[in-house]
């Protein structure tokens, strides 16, 4: 519980520090004031310029950690996460066909699209009859269907108009820049629908934890349960990228960070934990790209990649020192 | 993962007298009609007998003469040498790991040199010139000392899957730190799309004669390397009784991919899937000897380079595809269907 109450509080301060930081600093008493009289520095602050962005990466992140939780368990693999293993590329690539060819259908349903289809393909491609993909042939085929959606995803970006170009940024690196409460809302109402799908799922995600065997023995339908689950987990996944573009390793890192802090064990309690760390760290990941560099505002997608990355390498090594690798 | 490396290699498939011939039969005609479509395609088409005009007889007031020995003359030569670089440390790079993924151009080693160019001109304030590019070496050198160490190092068998994954995350680290540094600098697009996915377009601003230069010798190191190396996919069993040798041949192969990318960065930026893509089509030209793939593999890099920078240039007109972004767009589907069979060595 202890754990918990630490996330929490963090979470808390991250978006404060969020509201206060920027070009221009916003006290606390002021935010408070703009809050209660909805007047001033601090009422435009949080209405206009940094509250939305903030509730933005909020939903975003947490969507992403819940999504990285649920490939890692399923998949008992912690390299497993829709980052790495190309969904969200997949997503940021259906989003930017769809604005360069001018689709007339939502941003959310675009990268849904996207995303499944990636999931499906890189399913597909590292399936063999009659030997069951290893759980490191699919996280490579997934890493190398990245690279190529990426590559796409430039390869069209060159086709857009200069004035767009800030805007392809966004879907090749992922961007939280220009982020207002439509966005927010978007992200949050899909969060929260698909939270309630996933605690729907959670009996039969519990008995598939126990081993297929005997999940099939007490009566599940697994393929069913699992395809039904990693659904959910890759629609999590794009309704972060519609929002914010594939911002990359938040997902991967989430889930361990919040259920290593939280210590936690039922896996209820381990998706709420990674839901507020994907949170924590897309804020923060968020808050360190405006402000690290004074004058510079850097993507965020790039402030997660160097995050994101050296936590990758320290797995790789704990990985291969339990000899797992 | 020897199977990965011994199935492409039949024993005894011919004399390399005839690998040799075949290798000028088949890729010296290529790489001329590669050359020549470098030269003469763009927004001008110009024709071979306009290009020879150009060459022979130069005349400045005569605009297509101009692009052709101004523009594309450079970037052929970037090409060229940046191409056959890319592919040669490809080859050197799979043999010494013996991993069909090993590419030091997404292992990090290419975004390890583009960073350390880009981040000197950010603590030097100066504008990258050829003096800067030399931070390319240094910063090859860190690249691939580090990815070796973080993907098992070269204490006996590098496994395949953490050599990759490491190297992925590498390179993803120094690209996301390469767009950090670059728009620091300047919001210029043009600046950070070079550094994050090379091309030729900037040939003409590059140390082409350096490099060159650097880039031979490397290749002349890695072709005296290749004896011993060879033994290396033989097994560790065999390339053990070799002791010290070994471990000179280790030491002057990774130079050789060092200076090699160094090269290629300072000339062309950072460019992906050339050294994954190009050593399998070297191996069907050279059979189980190293020293042929390592000249197929610079013929061949030199012409998927100049193939994709020419495509580039005329397949979404205005814009121009850079060179880094049509490898990566084609060697993409490549590793896919690499990792797809590398079921058995998996768990290694």
């Amino acid at each position: 519980m202890r754990g918990f109450i630490i996330l929490g509080l963090g979470l808390v301060l991250a978006v404060v520090f969020s509201l206060m930081i920027g070009d221009v600093w916003i006290t606390p008493a002021k935010l408070w004031q703009g809050l209660l009289t909805g007047q001033g520095p601090g009422s435009l602050t949080l209405r206009v310029i940094r509250g939305p962005r903030v509730a933005t990466a909020l939903g975003a992140g947490a969507a992403l950690g819940l999504a990285g939780a649920i490939f890692q368990t399923l998949f008992r693999n912690p390299l497993a996460a829709p980052d790495v293993m190309g969904f969200n590329a997949g997503a940021g690539l259906a989003v930017l066909l769809a604005i360069s060819f001018g689709w007339a259908l939502p941003m959310p349903v675009v990268a849904a699209l996207g995303g499944l289809l990636a999931a499906v393909l890189v399913a597909a491609l590292a399936h063999k009859p009659g030997h069951p993909a290893s759980g490191m042939v699919l996280i490579l085929v997934g890493l190398g269907f990245g690279f190529t959606a990426s590559a796409i995803a430039s390869f069209i970006s060159v086709s857009l108009p200069v004035s767009e170009a800030s805007e392809a940024q966004r879907w090749l690196t992922g961007s939280l820049a220009a982020r207002n409460w439509g966005h927010a809302a978007e992200v949050w109402i899909l969060a929260t629908v698909l939270s309630i799908a996933l605690a729907a799922l959670l009996p039969a995600f519990k008995l598939i934890e126990l081993g297929n065997d005997l999940a099939t023995g007490l009566g599940l339908r697994v393929d069913a349960a699992r395809w039904s689950i990693i659904a959910v987990g890759v629609l999590l996944a794009t309704a972060a990228v519609a929002v914010s573009g594939p911002v990359p390793f938040v997902a991967l890192m989430a889930a361990p960070l919040g259920i290593g802090l939280t210590r936690a064990r039922e896996p209820g309690a381990r998706f709420a934990a990674a839901a507020l760390s994907g949170a924590l760290v897309m804020v923060l990941a968020d808050l360190a790209a405006r402000a690290a560099i004074p004058g510079v505002q850097l993507p965020i997608g790039v402030m997660t990649g160097i995050l994101g990355a050296p936590y990758l390498l320290w797995r790789l090594s704990r990985e291969m020192e339990r000899g797992e690798l | 993962m020897t199977s990965g490396r011994d199935q492409s290699r039949s024993p005894g498939s011919g004399a390399s007298k005839a690998a040799g011939s075949w290798l000028a039969a088949m890729l010296l005609p290529l790489l001329v009609l590669a050359g020549l479509a470098s030269l003469g395609a763009g927004v001008r088409t110009v024709s071979p007998v306009e290009i020879w005009q150009a060459v022979t007889a130069y005349d400045p007031a005569n605009p297509l003469h101009v692009t052709v020995i101004d523009i594309r003359l450079p970037r052929l030569w970037a090409g060229l040498v940046a191409g056959g670089a890319l592919g040669l440390a490809g080859s050197i790079m799979q043999a010494l790991t013996r991993n069909p993924l090993a590419d030091p151009g997404l292992l990090g080693v290419g975004s390890g040199a583009a960073f350390a160019v880009v981040f000197g001109s950010l603590l030097l304030g100066a504008s990258d010139s050829g003096l800067l590019s030399m931070l390319a070496f240094p910063g090859a050198a860190i690249a691939s000392a580090a990815v070796f160490a973080l993907g098992g190092g070269l204490r006996g068998d590098v496994g395949p899957v953490r050599l990759t994954l490491a190297g992925a995350a590498l390179h993803a680290l120094l690209l996301s730190l390469v767009s950090a540094v670059v728009l620091v600098r300047s919001d210029a697009l043009d600046i950070l799309r070079f550094w994050v996915a090379g091309s030729l377009s900037e040939a003409g601003q590059r140390p082409l004669l350096p490099m060159t230069i650097v880039a031979v010798l490397a290749a002349g190191l890695a072709l005296a390397m290749a004896p011993v190396l060879e033994t290396l996919s033989l097994g560790s069993g065999l390339s053990r009784g070799l002791g010290t040798r070994l471990w000179q041949a280790q030491g002057g192969a990774l130079l050789a991919v060092t200076l090699l990318m160094g090269a290629a960065v300072a000339i062309a930026g950072p460019i992906g899937f050339l050294g994954l893509m190009v050593p399998p089509l070297a191996r069907r030209f050279s059979g189980h000897r190293l020293g042929i793939e390592l000249v197929a593999s610079a013929m061949i890099g030199a012409i998927i380079l100049l193939v994709a920078d020419t495509a580039g240039r005329l397949i979404l007109p205005p814009g121009e595809v850079r060179a880094g972004v049509m490898t990566a767009v084609i060697g993409g589907p490549v590793f896919v269907l690499i990792a797809r069979r590398m079921r058995q060595g998996a768990s290694a």
